[in-house]
C-alpha cells in the first residue's frame, strides 16, 4: 500500500497534498533534516523560507523524490515516499531554480518533451503546451530555441514545463530569481493561478517580499529546522517584533535622550546611527522629539516595520542573508 | 615588478595546473596508458624480440621426411621469431589456420628433397589467414629464409662436386695432353715411314712399268711386221695395177672408154692401216690394259702402330644444379593472400570514431542532462527514468549505426574496400558494436560525475579499447598476453567480426558468435550502466 494516513482523512479524501512529518535526512555526520513537519493543503502556497543552507533544496529534493530520507514520513498527494514515488510523480511538478530547458530545443518543443514524460499524449499534450505557452505568455516566441530567450523567458518556461500537467503539488525552487519585473509578475501570476485552481504550491524562497506577497503560510527552516509555521502576520506577531526607528545623526546622542518616551526603548546605538523600538507607530513624534531636544541633528530617519526578516531574525538569531555553510547535500 | 609578476603568473599557474586533476590525469595517464598500449602492441613491428610469449606458433608437416625436411625443421628450431610445432598432416594443419589457432601453417609436400636433388622444383606449401598479417609476414620471411638456406645448401653441395670433378678432370687433361704428345711423335714416325715406302714403291712401279712397256712394243713389232709387210706389199700391187689399167687404156685409145672399170679392190680398214703406221709405243700405250698386264711392284708392309694408352677418364659427377624451390602460399578461407589495408583502416578507424561519437555522445549528453537540470525535473515526473535513458540511447544507437554505414559506403566508393561476400551481413557486428558503445557511454555516465571526469575517462577507455582491440593496427602485433586481455573489450571482437567478412570473405553464419558476444558485452553494460545511473539520480 502506497497510500499512509498521513494526508488522508478518514473518509479517504486527501486533505494535504503535501505531507512532511518528523523528516530526518543525513549526510554523514551532517544533518540536514531535523525532525521537519509542516502539510500544504490543496490550493495553499506555502514559503519555505530560510537562508542558504537551512535545508530547503534538500526539503524540495525529498519531496520531489529525487533525495532519500533516514527516518520520518513524507507523503505527496497520498501516497507515501518513497514506495509510493511512482504515483507520487504523477501528481507533481517541479520547478527547479536553475532553468532545466533543453537550450536548443524550442519553448514549444522542450514543453511537448514534458508534456510526454507527464504522461501527457497526442490532443492532450497539444492542449496542455498551448495552455502553458499562454500561462507563462510565450505563445509568441513558442518555437525559439530556449538558449535563444531572454533570462525572465527562460524562467517561465522553466515554470511552463513543470506546470504544463497541471499537478497537484508545485514545487518551486526560487522562481524567479534573476528574473526581469515583467517576467517576475507573470511567475507570481501563474503560481497563483495554480492555488486558486486547487494545487498545493511549496514556494522555496529567502525573498521575504515574494513569500509576504505569495504566500500564506510560512515555514521558517534554519539549520534543518523548522523554527516557525504560520501566517507572515503571525510569524511576525509571534516574534515579539516591533516597529523600529532608525535614526542617522550628525553627531552620537548623549545618553539617557530616550528616558520619559512611553513606549520606546533603545536597541542600538553606534557612532551617529541609533535604533529605536517603537510599541506603535504612534510613538514616533515623541521620539523624534526627544532626539531634537537632545540637540541631535537628524540627516536621516528611517521607520522598520518588523517583516519575516526581522522574524527569522528574532527566531534564530541570524539574518536570512547569511551565509553560513551550506548544509545542501553533496554534489 | 617584472621579476614579481613574472614569478606570481608563474607561481599562480603551477597551483592551478595542480589542482586541475583533469589537466594532470590529460598530461600524465592517458599518454602513459597509450604510450604503454602502442609500446607493447608495436614492438614486433620495430624489431624487438617480443614479449610474453608471443612468437607466432608455425604448425610444420614434414610430409617428406628427406634431407629438405630435415633442414627446414633444424633451421627452423633456432628461431626465435616462431615456434615451432610439429603437426601430423597438412589437413590438420589447415585446420588450425583457418579456427585462427595460428596464422600460417607450413607443409614440406612428399618428395620435395628427391625433386630438390633430381634438379626439379619442388614447392613448400604455406598455409595463410590474410587477417594475421604480422604472423604471416614472419611467416612468409622465415619461410623464404628456409627457402633460400635449402636452395644454398644444395647449391654448395653441387659446387663441391664439381669442384672435384673439375680436379679430376684437369688430371685427365694433363694424362691426355701427355699421351697425345706421344702419339703424335709416333705418327710423326710412321708419317717418315709411309714416305720412304711410297717413294720406294713408285720407284719400282715406274722401272715395273718401263720394263713392260718395252717388251710389250717388242712384241707388238714382232707380231705386227708380217702385217706391215702385207700392207705394204698391197700397196705396191695396188700401185702396180692402176700403172697397169693406166697402160691398159693409153693402149686401147679411143676405145679406152670402152674399158669397163676393173674390180675395186677391197679397201684396207683405217684401224688395219694405223696398225701399220703406229708408233709402237703409242700403240703398246693404247692396246695395253693399264694394270693387269703390268705386275704390281712389291708394297712394303704396313709399319706397327703405337699402342695408344689413354688415361683413365674421371666419372661424370653426379652434381646436378638443383631444382628450384618454390614456395605456394595458399590462404585458408580462399581470400586473397593480400587485402586492401583499408579493409581494416575502415572499419578500424570508424569503430574508434564510433566509440568517440557515441561513447562519449551518451555520456557528456547525460551529463549535459544532469548539467541542465532536465535529468532532475524528468526523474520527477511519471515517466520511469529508465525509459528515458533508453529512448536516449536508442537515439545515439540509430546516429551510430547510420555513422558506420556512412563509413563503410565512402570506404567501398573511395578507397574500394570490400564488404565481403555478404555486405549485408556488416550489420551485424556493427549492430553489436553500437550497442556496446551506447551503453558503455552509460555506465561512464553513471560512474562519473562530471564532463571534467567523463572526459578522461572516456579518453582512456576509448584508446584502450581501440588500441588493445585492433582497431588500429592488426591484433597480432600485440604480445599473447595482451591478445588475451583484449578479449574483454567488444572492439576486439567487432574488429574480429570485420575481418571475417571483409578479409576472410567469410559469411553471416561465421560471425554469428562474435555477433553474440557483442550483444552480451551490451546487455552486461546496459545493466550496469542503469544501475550506476539509477543510483546517480537519487540522492
Amino acid at each position: 500500500m502506497d497510500a499512509v494516513s498521513a494526508g488522508v482523512n478518514t473518509a479517504g479524501r486527501v486533505t494535504s497534498v503535501v505531507a512532511v512529518e518528523r523528516l530526518v535526512k543525513r549526510y554523514g555526520a551532517l544533518v540536514a533534516l531535523d525532525d521537519v513537519s509542516f502539510t500544504i493543503a490543496p490550493g495553499e502556497i506555502v514559503a519555505l523560507l530560510g537562508p542558504n543552507g537551512a535545508g530547503k533544496s534538500t526539503t524540495l529534493g525529498v519531496l520531489a523524490t529525487l533525495v532519500s530520507y533516514d527516518a520520518g514520513t513524507v507523503a505527496i498527494a497520498g501516497y507515501r515516499l518513497p514506495e509510493g514515488a511512482a504515483r507520487a510523480r504523477r501528481a507533481l511538478g517541479l520547478v527547479p531554480q536553475h532553468v532545466a530547458v533543453y537550450p536548443t530545443l524550442s519553448a514549444r518543443e522542450n514543453l511537448t518533451f514534458f508534456a510526454r514524460t507527464a504522461g501527457l499524449g497526442g490532443r492532450a499534450a497539444m492542449q496542455a503546451v498551448d495552455a502553458a505557452l499562454a500561462t507563462v505568455g510565450l505563445a509568441e516566441r513558442a518555437d525559439e530555441a530556449a538558449a535563444r530567450l531572454s533570462g525572465g523567458m527562460r524562467r517561465r518556461l522553466n515554470l511552463g514545463c513543470g506546470i504544463l500537467h497541471r499537478p497537484a503539488a508545485v514545487l518551486l525552487d526560487e522562481p524567479v530569481v534573476g528574473v526581469d519585473p515583467q517576467s517576475r509578475e507573470r511567475i507570481f501570476d501563474a503560481v497563483t493561478a495554480l492555488a486558486r485552481d486547487g494545487a498545493a504550491v511549496l514556494y522555496s524562497t529567502h525573498q521575504m517580499d515574494e513569500a509576504e506577497r505569495l504566500c500564506g503560510r510560512v515555514v521558517l527552516l534554519d539549520r534543518g529546522r523548522v523554527v516557525a509555521d504560520g501566517t507572515p502576520a503571525a510569524l511576525v506577531g509571534r516574534a515579539g517584533m516591533s516597529p523600529r526607528l532608525e535614526l542617522r545623526t550628525l553627531r552620537p546622542l548623549t545618553a539617557g535622550w530616550l528616558d520619559g518616551v512611553a513606549g520606546a526603548t533603545l536597541i542600538d546605538a553606534n557612532g551617529g546611527g541609533t535604533m529605536v523600538a517603537v510599541g506603535d507607530t504612534a510613538a514616533v513624534p515623541a521620539v523624534l522629539a526627544a532626539a531634537l531636544r537632545a540637540g541631535a541633528d537628524i540627516r536621516e530617519m528611517t521607520l522598520h516595520r518588523p517583516t519575516l526578516a526581522d522574524a527569522f531574525f528574532a527566531f534564530t538569531g541570524r539574518a536570512l542573508r547569511d551565509d553560513e555553510a551550506d548544509a545542501a547535500p553533496p554534489p | 615588478m617584472i621579476g614579481r609578476a613574472f614569478a606570481a603568473a608563474f607561481t599562480k599557474d603551477v597551483r592551478l595546473l595542480a589542482r586541475d586533476r583533469v589537466g594532470l590525469v590529460f598530461l600524465t595517464l592517458a599518454p602513459i596508458v597509450v604510450i604503454t598500449v602502442a609500446g607493447l602492441s608495436l614492438a614486433t613491428l620495430y624489431g624487438a624480440a617480443p614479449r610474453g610469449g608471443s612468437a607466432p606458433i608455425l604448425p610444420l608437416v614434414d610430409d617428406d621426411g628427406g634431407w629438405a625436411g630435415r633442414a627446414v625443421r633444424e633451421r627452423l628450431a633456432d628461431e626465435a621469431a616462431v615456434r615451432v610445432r610439429t603437426v601430423a598432416t597438412a589437413a590438420a594443419a589447415r585446420d588450425l589456420v583457418e579456427r585462427k589457432a595460428v596464422g600460417g601453417a607450413l607443409v614440406i609436400p612428399a618428395g620435395t628433397s628427391d625433386a630438390l636433388a633430381a634438379g626439379r622444383g619442388a614447392s613448400l606449401e604455406l598455409y595463410t589467414d590474410p587477417v594475421r598479417t604480422v604472423d604471416v609476414g614472419i611467416l612468409r620471411a622465415l619461410v623464404q629464409e628456409v627457402r633460400h638456406a635449402l636452395e644454398r645448401g644444395a647449391i654448395d653441395r653441387a659446387q663441391e662436386e664439381l669442384d672435384r670433378a673439375r680436379t679430376d678432370a684437369e688430371d685427365a687433361q694433363a694424362h691426355i695432353v701427355i699421351r697425345l704428345r706421344e702419339l703424335r711423335e709416333r705418327l710423326a714416325r710412321l708419317r717418315e715411314q709411309l714416305a720412304a715406302a711410297r717413294t720406294r714403291v713408285a720407284t719400282a712401279e715406274h722401272e715395273t712399268r718401263t720394263r713392260a712397256a718395252a717388251a710389250a712394243r717388242a712384241r707388238l713389232a714382232t707380231e705386227l711386221a708380217p702385217l706391215r709387210a702385207f700392207l705394204a706389199d698391197l700397196d705396191d700391187r695396188r700401185a702396180a695395177f692402176d700403172a697397169w689399167l693406166a697402160a691398159v687404156r693409153k693402149q686401147a685409145g679411143r676405145f679406152a672408154d670402152r674399158v669397163p672399170p676393173p674390180p675395186e679392190p677391197p679397201r684396207v680398214p683405217l684401224a688395219v692401216a694405223e696398225l701399220a703406221t703406229l708408233d709402237p709405243d703409242a700403240l703398246a700405250a693404247r692396246l695395253l690394259p693399264a694394270d693387269g698386264t703390268v705386275p704390281r711392284p712389291g708394297i712394303p708392309s704396313l709399319p706397327t702402330l703405337p699402342a695408344l694408352e689413354l688415361p683413365t677418364m674421371p666419372e661424370l659427377p653426379a652434381a646436378r644444379l638443383p631444382g628450384r624451390l618454390d614456395i605456394v602460399e595458399t590462404s585458408v578461407t580462399g581470400a586473397p593472400v593480400r587485402f586492401n589495408t583499408f579493409d581494416q583502416n575502415v572499419p578500424g578507424f570508424g569503430v574508434t570514431f564510433l566509440l568517440l561519437g557515441v561513447l562519449l555522445g551518451v555520456s557528456l549528453g547525460l551529463l549535459h542532462e544532469r548539467e541542465w537540470g532536465t535529468l532532475e525535473r524528468i526523474c520527477t515526473t511519471a515517466a520511469p527514468l529508465s525509459a528515458v535513458v533508453l529512448g536516449k540511447l536508442a537515439a545515439r544507437f540509430v546516429v551510430g549505426m547510420a555513422q558506420m554505414a556512412l563509413l563503410f559506403a565512402v570506404g567501398r566508393i573511395a578507397f574500394g574496400v570490400s564488404l565481403g561476400p555478404e555486405p549485408w551481413a556488416l550489420a551485424l557486428p556493427t549492430t553489436g558494436i553500437v550497442f556496446a558503445a551506447t551503453a558503455f557511454g552509460l555506465i561512464a555516465a553513471g560512474a562519473t560525475r562530471s564532463r571534467e571526469a567523463v572526459l578522461p575517462l572516456g579518453a582512456i577507455v576509448i584508446l584502450t579499447m581501440a588500441a588493445v582491440g585492433g582497431c588500429w593496427w592488426p591484433i597480432d602485433l600485440e604480445p599473447e598476453w595482451m591478445r588475451r586481455v583484449a578479449l574483454a573489450f567488444p572492439t576486439t571482437w567487432v574488429m574480429e567480426a570485420y575481418n571475417d567478412l571483409m578479409i576472410r570473405r567469410r559469411t553471416a553464419v561465421q560471425i554469428l558468435p562474435a555477433t553474440g558476444v557483442l550483444l552480451a558485452y551490451g546487455a552486461g553494460y546496459l545493466v550496469l550502466g542503469l544501475a550506476l545511473f539509477g543510483r546517480r539520480a537519487v540522492r
